[in-house]
């Protein structure tokens, strides 16, 4: 799936070089990049290159991990101040207030970053433009680190994915024998490559072997299953944590609300919120449409699949990048791609 | 529109007063950028409005945009948001986000007879398209308004009934389920009274508003016992939408998004959405 082009530039770099380089990044912005906290993989800011989880991240176990929440939280954060309110009398001051830094993600795995690129056809390419998100986006350059082979649970490979496709990073980076092959993809990415340091290759990243694993439904298959009772039957274990919207690099549901700073004073924030909330669509009335577990896990699946790509213009694309996340943090095994399989048995 | 398109315009209240029980109206006079965003806005469209501190809801807008300068929204005590606005009086600030929606296509209503059904504080929406058609009477044909609620306490804008009644061509039925002593009207269901009234699809249209369940069984009754096309019933959709700009996805039914698809929509693209709205 990998479609690099020869023009691009290519450099070979030892893990030294590497180092030194982000901890020059580290020095004049913002680093964030996996790191271990209190016992999980966090994408989280960095001060040098050495608190960053090198083993959880490079291929000397049997496999690449990803830190347990995406890149979304970057971009779009658990919960985000838009504005605040000062209350004097009958008199309202408002006062907004944006994020103001330029970060650099280093270890940034191909499915996160193309589940950044599907939250931009939401957030920038539709009207009007998502302003927090688009500064926090803008302001943030990508260094992806392509997997070397799946993971246990992941299957982005099934759904248009690649564990080494750049196209949505701005420099990729490929691990090779005892260093990296890095590769500008964007100016963005240009930009932050150390001229005359680093050592130019006419090496090409080779494209990844592994092609798709199982077929996804299609988008006409959708609306014909709507009404199945396999929804019923998958939800009823279903415990509408929503921890599976929580750690997905695209579900992008918020709440917003307003909370007291102090006598007078609030803010407005808004927070993620997920589609598996029992109250999550009642209405002023008391009215709850979607009151059953199966209507709920049901739209969730819909939005990745079929609602998310029609409002949005994805094509044939789905919202999934398979990144597994979901399969993971379920505690009660509600697989994805166990549901996209059963989906396409014969009834 | 703000470069933050979540951050509200400020507004006066300039009138509060009580509409029914627990249910006051409220007028909002914008005050700097609001007021050129609210210039215009059509039947159908809603507001966020903010009861700062608290939060923000949104509401459908109340009043024609030819109706003066403000902004009318009528609220039903019923969360902490709505609580909140009816504790302020006049004088207090809100916020005020939009005009949001598309709304209903009173261009290409013209020339044809409308049938407005509201049912409680589903009349607040309908409002403006009663003003409007009153505003310019000549472009319409017949309008027959069925005003509901489950008693007299819960109707709403009755002040203005002698209004509605005195316009050319144009007849007011009130129903409520449960009478007080001195109710001479309806009782009974809105769907009884559509019922009793039969009215014939011919160069009609119909707009609904109210509980779910009211806007099932009257399109549903227009449709399978008097005749109409689905496409003729319009109807205007609830959802506890956050944003209003189909970012939040809260309020999807289907693959459509009641903020932007509508809240406006009509039943023969109700009837094509893979989710039902009840």
């Amino acid at each position: 799936m990998s479609k690099i082009k020869v023009d691009k530039k290519s450099w070979l770099i030892s893990q030294s070089e590497l180092e030194t380089w982000l901890d020059g990044i580290a020095d004049v912005r913002t680093l964030i990049a996996p790191r271990q906290v209190s016992g999980i993989m966090l994408y989280r800011p960095v001060a040098k290159s050495n608190e960053i989880s090198w083993k959880g991240i490079t291929t000397g176990s049997a496999y690449a991990v990803r830190p347990v929440l995406s890149v979304k939280e970057i971009f779009f954060p658990p919960t985000e101040r838009l504005f605040t309110i000062q209350k004097t009398g009958q008199e309202i001051h408002l006062k907004e207030t944006y994020p103001d830094w330029e970060t650099v993600v280093f270890g940034v795995r191909p499915c996160d970053a193309r589940g950044a690129k599907l939250l931009d056809s939401l957030f920038l390419d539709t009207n009007p433009v998502d302003s927090f998100y688009a500064r926090r986006r803008g302001n943030t350059t990508l260094i992806g680190l392509a997997c070397k082979e799946l993971g246990p649970s992941c299957f982005c490979t099934s759904v248009g994915g690649s564990p080494n496709d750049a196209h949505d990073v701005d420099i990729m980076l490929y691990e090779t024998n005892g260093g990296y092959l890095a590769e500008a993809v964007t100016e963005k990415g240009r930009f932050l490559i150390p001229g005359g340091e680093w050592k130019e290759t006419t090496v090409s990243p080779q494209p990844s072997t592994q092609t798709g694993q199982f077929p996804v439904p299609d988008k006409g298959k959708w609306p014909e299953i709507f009404n199945d009772d396999y929804w019923v039957k998958i939800s009823e274990r279903c415990l509408s944590c929503r921890a599976c919207a929580y750690v997905c690099p695209t579900c992008r549901c918020f709440a917003v609300r307003d909370e007291v700073l102090g006598p007078g004073q609030f803010e407005r924030i808004r927070c993620w919120d997920a589609c598996a909330g029992e109250n999550y669509r009642r209405v002023a009335g008391g009215h709850k449409p979607r009151a059953e577990k199966g209507e709920r896990l049901r739209n969730r699946f819909y939005c990745k699949f079929y609602y998310y790509p029609e409002q949005y213009g994805l094509g044939t694309a789905s919202a999934c990048t398979g990144c597994g996340r979901c399969i993971d943090v379920c505690p009660v095994g509600v697989d994805i791609t166990e549901v996209l399989m059963d989906l396409e048995k014969p009834t | 529109m703000n470069e933050n398109p979540m951050l509200p315009y400020l507004g006066k209240l300039v009138e509060v007063r009580d509409l029914a029980t627990e249910i006051k109206l409220f007028r909002v006079e914008m005050l700097n950028g609001g007021g050129e965003a609210f210039r215009t806005f059509q039947p159908g469209q809603f507001a966020f409005v903010s009861a700062f501190g608290l939060g923000e809801a949104p509401f459908g807008i109340a009043n024609a945009s030819g109706r003066g300068p403000s902004v009318d929204f009528a609220v039903a005590r019923l969360g902490s948001v709505t609580t909140g606005l009816h504790e302020l009086g006049e004088g207090d600030t809100v916020g005020v986000r939009g005009p949001l929606g598309n709304w209903f296509p009173m261009k290409q209503f013209k020339g044809k007879n409308l049938i407005v059904l509201g049912g409680g504080i589903g009349g607040a929406p309908l409002r403006p398209v009663i003003q409007h058609v009153l505003d310019h009477r000549a472009d319409y044909g017949t309008l027959t308004i069925l005003w509901a609620a489950r008693h007299p306490s819960l109707l709403v804008f009755t002040d203005e009934y002698d209004e509605w009644r005195a316009a050319p061509d144009t007849d007011l039925h009130l129903t409520v389920d449960s009478p007080d002593e001195k109710w001479d009207h309806n009782v009974g269901l809105i769907t009884q009274l559509l019922e009793k009234l039969s009215p014939s699809p011919e160069n009609t249209v119909t707009i609904t508003c109210g509980p779910p369940i009211m806007i099932h069984f009257v399109t549903k009754m227009l449709q399978e016992k008097m005749g109409f096309a689905p496409k003729t019933n319009y109807v205007t959709l609830e959802a506890r939408m956050h944003c209003g700009m189909g970012k939040c996805g809260r309020c999807n039914l289907g693959e459509k998004l009641v903020c932007v698809n509508g809240p406006v929509f009509n039943m023969e693209e109700v009837g094509e959405l893979l989710e039902t709205f009840l």
